[in-house]
């Protein structure tokens, strides 16, 4: 299953210092069983540009915040952890949400305002909110 | 095949409601239900939408304590309707525009059913469900020994109020700290919960509560940023089964101060 949705590519060709951005107004999932074609056509550059990819989510943020619940909540190893797994499903009361938010902001070094850690109730919330924390920080 | 539709539950035994200011506290010890038949029989008194949500639970153990909660809270409220013999299984539930779950009363052409309010709490050992008449209220539970695996000030100074924070630093022993600060945390959740608003009406770190000087068991409820204290809000604090702090808090509009009394039953 294709779990990462990319919302935006930049493209940086190596020697100008211009960004060619294109960004896509829906999350498309560009890696469908490995068939999937990038092709761009840049009218004036001829040299070769390196193509990088920013998905809305990465899959170590998701992997990171697993792996803290999975301790919080002390879980066994027959108990998956996937981005759509809500905290409630593994058993996580108030104190435990309370303790993965505080594990969260240690690991990644930002502060989540009460209102949004509270409204998170998945692993994929949890790391959106978390990139949007980090994104804010290092621009 | 009929026999498979049919209850063999012995029929529930029903209870007098709780009086204006008293509140009645029902729990059950998971580890105590070990009959798979009579799980079955509980699941059975569920909601096909109850069912669902018990399956999505991650593992048996918390599968089983989801229909535990489910069934304690039909059966309970079941029995408080004296006038009518209710089945638990038609109970219907609704949440208020925050997402607190109350009863549904449409189904019963019979006005008179007793403005019942409960609330319901959970951990891993311990399933509580709090009922009361005419007033809102709200349960928390919290195993004694339960962990905290991050430094409890630390925790308090992120989530509590200056004040909280101020009397757990004076406590030296950090058992007696920690139990401290799963005290305050049942209280402080009952509150949130009696409110029944979502827990961004009343951040933690927005109120304090604190023992009343001059009373055994009494506690208080002062605003952070105006150090006002209303008695609008009682709470009551005991331990169950000698091994849960479990916290109740209830509405009380006449503030006839006193602490809540408190009934528990098995």
């Amino acid at each position: 299953m294709a779990s990462s949705f990319c919302s935006s590519i930049s493209m940086q060709a190596p020697i100008s210092a211009k960004t060619t951005r294109f960004s896509l107004q829906k999350p498309v999932s560009i890696f469908n069983n490995r068939k999937t074609n990038l092709s761009f056509s840049l009218h004036r550059r001829s040299m070769p540009a390196r193509l990088a990819v920013s998905c809305a989510v990465k899959q170590e943020t998701v992997e990171k915040v697993s792996e803290i619940v999975k301790k919080q909540l002390s879980l066994t190893d027959d108990q998956k952890v996937t981005a759509g797994t809500k905290f409630t499903e593994l058993g996580a009361d108030s104190l435990d949400t309370v303790e993965i938010v505080m594990g969260l902001e240690e690991e990644f070094g930002i502060t989540m305002a009460e209102e949004r850690a509270k409204e998170i109730a998945t692993v994929q919330q949890a790391a959106e909110l978390i990139e949007e924390l980090v994104q804010e920080k290092t621009a | 095949m009929q026999r498979s539709f049919s209850i063999e539950l012995p029929s529930l035994v029903p209870l007098q409601l709780p009086s204006r200011m008293e509140t009645h506290l029902w729990y059950v010890v998971p580890e105590e239900v070990k009959s798979k038949s009579l799980l079955k029989q509980y699941s059975q008194l569920l909601s096909p939408s109850e069912n669902d949500k018990v399956l999505r639970m991650r593992g048996d153990e918390l599968q089983k304590n989801a229909l535990l909660a489910r069934t304690l809270v039909r059966t309970t409220i079941a029995r408080y309707q004296t006038n009518n013999v209710v089945d638990p299984r038609t109970l219907m539930f609704k949440k208020n525009m925050y997402g607190k779950p109350e009863v549904d009363w449409q189904n019963y052409k019979n006005c008179n059913n007793p403005p019942l309010h409960f609330n319901i709490s959970h951990t891993d050992s311990l399933i509580a469900c709090g009922v009361t008449v005419h007033v809102p209220v709200g349960i928390d539970v919290e195993d004694k020994e339960r962990k905290i695996k991050h430094d409890v000030l630390a925790l308090a100074e992120r989530f509590y109020s200056t004040d909280e924070v101020k009397f757990l630093s004076t406590i030296p022993d950090p058992e007696v700290q920690r139990k401290e600060f799963i005290k305050l945390w049942t209280l402080k959740e009952a509150y949130v919960k009696a409110l029944g608003k979502g827990f961004s009406a009343a951040p933690f770190n927005t109120f304090t509560i604190q023992s009343k000087a001059g009373t055994t068991g009494g506690y208080s409820l002062c605003k952070e940023k105006t150090k006002t204290c209303n008695g609008e809000w009682k709470f009551g604090l005991l331990e169950l089964a000698d091994s849960h702090y479990a916290a109740i808090c209830i509405e009380d509009d006449q503030a006839s101060g006193g602490a809540v009394s408190v009934d528990i039953a098995s």
